[in-house]
This record gives C-alpha cells, sequence and structure tokens, in this order.
C-alpha cells in the first residue's frame, strides 16, 4: 500500500531504509547503526537540504541513494523503480570535486556519456553546454590540477549536471571552499536549479547554506541517524543571502540543530564538556521549533 | 677523469694487459665487434627477447594484482605463494624449464617472464589498494564497470605508482635474461659476448660485453621509464 502511494506520488521514496556498518578495529569488530529505520519522501523538482551532526548519516543517506551501498532493510525508490547500483539518473557529487587527473576538463565532463556509447559530436555539444554553465568554456582543454579549487568543483558539477540526472545528490559539496567562492556557486547551483528543474539532495551542515537553498531541510538527529524534524522554507526563489527573513529562520533552526550536535558534543568530549555546559535534556525544549513555520 | 686514472693505471704495466686491459683496448674491442656485426645481432636477440618476455609479465602481473587487489580470496591463496616465489631469483626456473620447454627460446623466456611478473604483479596490488577512494566511487557513479572500470579508472588512477613498479620489473627481467643467457651457452644474445670473451681469454671483449649491458640497462631505466615517469607526474599535477 505504502509502495503503490510511492510510486504515484513521489520522485524518491526512502521506505523504513536503515543502514549499519561492521566497524574493525582490530581488537574488536562491531556493529555501528548509522540510520535507524527511516522514511522520506521527495517530490519532483524539489530542493531538498540534510542537515545534522557529524556522523549522523546524512552522506550514508546519499550514498544509499547513489546506489554506492545497499540499505539493510527497506527499500529506496526512484519514479517507483527500487535503486539497485549506480545509475546515470542519480549523479552524485561529492565534497572532493574527484575530477580524473588524466583527463582534460572536457574529458571529465563527457566521461559518463562516453560510458553510454554516445558519439564523440553529441558528447562534444553536450560539453560546451555545460561547462557554459558553470562558466568554463574556455578551460575544456585544460588539465584539473591547472584549475583553483572552485573552478574544480564546477567541472565536478557540470560533469554530474552533462548526464541530465534527474536527481543530483551533494554531499557537502562546497565545504572545503573558501567563503567567496561559496557565495558564487550558491548563486550558481541556484540559477542551474532553476534552469534545469533537477531534484537535487544537498548534504551540508551549514545552517545559511541550507535555509538559502532549500524548499525543506530535512534535519537529523545524532547518531544512530534519524529524521527529526522536516522544515519547509517558506520563501520564494531566488532567494538574497542577505535578506533578514533568511536569518532569522537560521537563527530558529539553529538552536533545533544545536540540540543534536551537543549531544555528540557530550559524546566525544564527556564530562569536562558537560561541566561547561548545560547538558540538552530531550524533551525539554520543543523538539518542533521550526515546524510551524 | 675516471677513464685517464683506468688508462694510466693500465699503462704502468703491473698486470699483463691480457688481464687488465686498459680503456683503449676496450674500446677496440667494442668497435671489432660493432663492425662485424656482433654487437648488433646480440642486442636485436637480447632486446627481442626482453619485449617478448617483458610484454607478457605486464599483461600478466597487472591481471594477477588486479584480481589479488580486489579479491580477498585470491589474495590469501594466489597472492601469497608469490610473495614466496618473489624471493627466489628467476634464473633458479632455468633448469625446470629445459626440461618443461626443451632447450629452445621458450625456456629463456620463462625466466625472464617469471623474473618481471611478480614484481610488477606485488606493485599493482599496491598502487591499486592505494588509489584514493574518490576516483573509484566517482568512476562507480558515472557508470563504469568491470573491465572498462579497472581499464579507464583503476589503471590511470594507479598509475603513477604502477610506473615505478614496471620499472623495477624490467630490471628485474634485464637481470634474469643475462643470468640465462649466460648459463646457456648454446644461445646467442649480449651476454654472450661475455662467455666468447672467456673462452678466448680476452678480458677487453668481456669488459666490452659488460659495457654494453650496463648501457642498454641504464638507457632503458633513465631514457624511457625515466622520461615517462616525469611525464606522467607532470601530466597528473604530482609535480611542476
Amino acid at each position: 500500500m505504502l509502495e503503490r502511494y510511492a510510486a504515484f506520488f513521489m520522485k524518491i521514496g526512502f521506505l523504513e531504509v536503515s543502514k549499519s556498518f561492521i566497524q574493525d578495529n582490530n581488537a574488536e569488530i562491531k556493529v555501528v547503526q548509522a540510520l535507524l529505520p527511516l522514511s522520506l519522501s521527495v517530490s519532483e523538482g524539489e530542493f531538498i537540504c540534510i542537515i545534522g551532526p557529524s556522523g549522523c548519516g546524512k552522506s550514508t543517506l546519499l550514498n544509499l541513494l547513489a546506489g554506492l551501498e545497499k540499505p539493510d532493510t527497506g527499500r529506496i525508490l526512484v519514479d517507483g523503480v527500487t535503486v539497485n547500483g549506480p545509475g546515470s539518473e542519480r549523479i552524485l557529487v561529492f565534497q572532493e570535486p574527484g575530477l580524473m587527473p588524466w583527463m582534460t576538463v572536457a574529458h571529465n565532463v563527457e566521461y559518463g556519456w562516453k560510458l553510454q556509447g554516445v558519439p564523440a559530436a553529441e558528447r562534444c555539444e553536450r560539453v560546451k553546454k555545460y561547462l557554459k554553465m558553470v562558466h568554463l568554456s574556455q578551460y575544456a582543454g585544460t588539465l584539473p590540477h591547472q584549475l583553483s579549487g572552485g573552478m574544480k568543483q564546477r567541472v565536478s558539477i557540470a560533469r554530474a549536471l552533462a548526464l541530465e540526472p534527474k536527481v543530483l545528490l551533494m554531499d557537502e559539496p562546497f565545504s572545503a571552499l573558501d567563503a567567496q567562492t561559496r557565495d558564487i556557486l550558491h548563486d550558481e547551483l541556484q540559477r542551474i536549479w532553476q534552469e534545469t528543474g533537477t531534484t537535487i539532495l544537498f548534504v551540508t551542515h551549514n545552517i545559511r547554506e541550507a535555509v538559502y537553498l532549500a524548499d525543506r531541510i530535512v534535519i537529523m538527529t545524532a547518531a544512530p541517524g534519524s529524521i527529526k524534524n522536516v522544515v519547509h522554507v517558506p520563501f520564494a526563489h531566488p532567494r538574497k543571502k542577505s535578506s533578514t527573513e533568511l536569518s532569522a529562520f537560521s537563527a530558529i533552526l539553529h538552536d533545533e540543530i544545536k540540540q543534536e550536535v551537543d549531544k555528540v558534543a557530550a559524546k566525544e568530549l564527556g564530562r569536562e564538556w558537560l561541566a561547561d555546559n548545560k547538558p540538552p535534556i530531550p524533551g525539554e525544549t520543543s523538539a518542533d521549533v521550526g515546524a510551524g513555520i | 677523469m675516471l677513464l685517464g686514472i683506468w688508462q694510466w693505471l693500465s699503462s704502468l704495466r703491473l698486470a699483463p694487459s691480457y688481464l687488465f686491459p686498459g680503456p683503449m683496448d676496450v674500446f677496440r674491442s667494442l668497435r671489432e665487434m660493432a663492425a662485424d656485426g656482433t654487437l648488433l645481432i646480440s642486442i636485436r636477440l637480447s632486446m627481442g627477447r626482453m619485449i617478448i618476455g617483458y610484454s607478457i609479465s605486464i599483461v600478466g602481473g597487472l591481471a594477477i594484482g588486479l584480481a589479488s587487489a580486489r579479491s580477498r580470496l585470491f589474495k590469501e591463496t594466489v597472492g601469497s605463494l608469490i610473495m614466496a616465489l618473489q624471493s627466489l631469483p628467476s634464473v633458479c626456473w632455468l633448469p625446470l624449464a629445459l626440461i618443461w620447454f626443451g632447450i629452445n627460446e621458450m625456456s629463456i623466456m620463462v625466466v625472464v617472464i617469471l623474473g618481471a611478473i611478480f614484481s610488477i604483479a606485488i606493485a599493482t596490488e599496491s598502487a591499486i589498494r592505494n588509489i584514493p577512494p574518490i576516483y573509484q566511487k566517482v568512476g562507480r557513479v558515472l557508470g563504469a564497470r568491470g573491465f572498462v572500470f579497472a581499464r579507464d579508472i583503476l589503471f590511470f588512477a594507479a598509475l603513477p605508482e604502477l610506473i615505478g613498479g614496471l620499472k623495477i620489473g624490467w630490471t628485474f627481467a634485464w637481470r634474469s635474461l643475462m643470468a640465462a643467457e649466460l648459463i646457456r651457452a648454446d644461445v646467442n644474445g649480449v651476454a654472450r659476448i661475455l662467455q666468447t670473451g672467456r673462452e678466448f681469454n680476452d678480458i677487453a671483449m668481456m669488459l666490452a660485453g659488460m659495457i654494453v649491458i650496463l648501457v642498454i640497462g641504464l638507457t632503458v631505466d633513465l631514457a624511457v621509464f625515466g622520461t615517462l615517469e616525469r611525464k606522467i607526474r607532470r601530466r597528473w599535477g604530482l609535480e611542476k
């Protein structure tokens, strides 16, 4: 019944998906629960940001959707079809650009199409189109190591977009970049998203980034990860970074996420940290701060 | 300068010149061999064996290395066997190869192949294990699978480290070939020059042969592998 519903009404559906890893620390082997069974549905063309403390399984969520990992339980549906391994309709962009250093920028961008046997002439057209989209047209013949960090990440986005995926997955794609470059890329991404209408799932730990980009923000709990809350961001695109509404909204979210970050900090830093800070008591503050907005 | 000292030492006649020839004698011997074609024929024969044997080693070494990098079972069975065999100088296979394959080119080729294949396999395995995981993830996300994945992603991502292994493999193959040619008195080749020199008590000729062997080894090491390594490192952006 749930699956029927999923197939009809949503672009992406996580149905009771859970994941654990085996951690092998020489002496002891233990099973770490990365994700508790969680469900989430995403509609076509939506921009979703996933936010949460480090180690909460938000990257795992994307890896599962990209098909790089298999869920322990549950299913992931894209257009009603169960995800089973990587596919060109779901492309993941990583924190590192991951450009193949032995290929030129153009070869990097067209590689996915080459694998699918698209003829060279058509590939060339696409390379032009997508390099233009990220404003790197004149760098087609350049080698990756000759580019700056921000340029590399733009090539990696162009490479993902060139496959015209139904779903674009981004795992903290801008977190290794400096603030100015990040601002530029936020604007570019917002524009590209509006141009292409691609569904985007974007993992971040930057609240302002999430508020600026997302239609909905998925807030995750500290490990083992589950969905704490899903917040709708009620501002129309394109948004302005400087807007006071965005700042106010970020501040509200900040409190909610802080609780989860505190849990992680308490676990990692132990008593020392607890002495300096009031320990968070789940349930004391309203867990649904952002929900009513 | 060293050549000058050598010439001076030999001109002192501390030992008779047939036991300790000067560089002029060695050079004369080299020129004679070049003139009557011995040198060219010997080099061509030895290099022919090297090219065939080494090529087979590369293909085999890459395949074994890939298999042991990707499969734990393969690594723990074949991989550990290879580790053990690596310690055995490949020329020790010659007597066995002579019986198995007969007194022919094949038995020499086997020694060359076994000289290089294991070190290439071990280098391949470690190069693949050291590939930054991001390239593998990106390759899979973009849709590369199976053989195409190994050829397009693993091979190139491993290449900067792999080239060092290929170079060592070449050196091992070259040493194995020289040993095999020396033992096999019935085949021609560069090492044959040493044997002939010994048979005629012609030390100048033996030294000339040693110089040829050394020069070929150095040339391939520096000119071929050195250039290749530099080009790869520059293209990959590992050095400017």
